[in-house]
């Protein structure tokens, strides 16, 4: 132990000790430390060198996969975050048509929500035999069946869809 | 100087990742080391262990070294690690009375124990010292830092580290007469 560093104990003990007390201990120290040197401890022996070096070498492979990992999870994070500010923010774009949507399901639903079902098919079958007698009197007109004042026959046509439209949608 | 250069471009190579310079720090010390860890517990299979524990750390904390001594910070793990090795004994409860138990290693067939008596003497003896003043003075012995130094890393005042280094030595020379 030649190479230990050296101090002047006299003078670090003499900062606590009476200057004979401190010389005293800085010559038990130095002492002691040479007893000390007399009685070496045992080497480590080669093959247990060798595989400190080896278990050396996995835990700096594990190492470099660990950073590699890290680096990995990092450049995921990442674009996680920037793939959910995306998503966030194309929603809020939308919002409004999304509203505009759902109005339309709400609207459908009430119409599909009906329980009276007997009066519902009773008014789609009027319904259907209206817009069929329709139907066939737009064909006459076209066609010119009537043989009378086209314009009236038009404006009477008129006014009974305006009649169906309002006694359907009323129940 | 030029150690401490030598010592510093193996640090780098170190943190670079080199395996080579990783061998080259367990060549320069791993003969004290070992010596302060079979001093501190008295048996060879430990100190094998705490060994390989130190030079693992050492891999795994390379990075978090920023100069200064080496000595210092490396001795710091291996402190460390000694402590973690007493608690982990305590904690187990087979370790009721340390000096006894090291006292019963000391008499197992030699085996891989050190078969000279002079070192066993100094081991028995070193066992009549309690664990924390038996540390610091092999601290002191196989570390090479100065009191200064030492009372740093014990953080504890400089004239504590002196006052028990002294009353442990002297009471140490005393069991060896």
């Amino acid at each position: 132990m030649d190479e230990q560093k050296q101090e002047n104990l006299d003078e670090l003990f003499g900062k606590f000790l009476g200057q004979k007390e401190a010389k005293q201990a800085a010559y038990d120290i130095q002492k002691a430390e040479q007893m000390l040197a007399e009685y070496p401890a045992p080497q480590p022996d080669a093959v247990l060198l060798e595989s400190i070096k080896q278990r050396m070498t996995d835990a700096l492979s594990y190492e470099r996969e660990n950073n590699f990992s890290r680096v990995f999870y990092k450049m995921v994070s990442v674009a996680a975050v920037l793939i959910l500010m995306t998503v966030i923010s194309v929603m809020l774009f939308t919002n409004g048509r999304t509203e505009k949507l759902n109005g339309d399901l709400v609207m459908t639903a009430a119409i599909w929500e009906s329980e009276d079902i007997a009066a519902d098919d009773a008014n789609l079958a009027t319904l259907i035999a209206q817009t069929e007698e329709i139907e066939s009197e737009m064909l006459a007109l076209q066609l010119g069946e009537n043989g009378g004042n086209g314009s009236g026959g038009l404006t009477e046509l008129e006014m009974e869809l305006e009649q169906i439209n309002s006694d359907f949608w009323k129940g | 100087m030029a150690k401490n250069e030598h010592l510093a471009q193996i640090i780098t190579g170190c943190k670079d990742g080199d395996g080579e310079s990783f061998s080259q720090i367990v060549d320069m010390y791993s003969g004290r080391c070992y010596g302060y860890f079979y001093r501190l517990t008295g048996n060879r299979e430990v100190s094998d262990d705490l060994l390989s524990e130190l030079f693992v750390k050492l891999v795994e904390k390379i990075k978090s070294y920023h100069g200064g001594s080496f000595e210092n910070w490396l001795f710091r793990i291996a402190s460390n690690l000694f402590y973690d090795y007493l608690r982990v004994k305590q904690r187990e409860k087979k370790l009721l009375d340390y000096q006894q138990q090291q006292q019963l290693e000391l008499e197992k067939p030699p085996g891989r124990q050190y078969d000279s008596e002079r070192i066993d003497k100094l081991q028995v003896q070193l066992g009549k010292l309690d664990a924390d003043t038996r540390e610091l003075i092999m601290l002191r012995f196989y570390s090479q830092l100065s009191f200064k130094e030492i009372a740093q890393m014990r953080t504890e005042p400089i004239g504590t580290t002196l006052s028990k280094m002294h009353r442990g030595l002297n009471k140490l020379r005393k069991l060896m007469e």
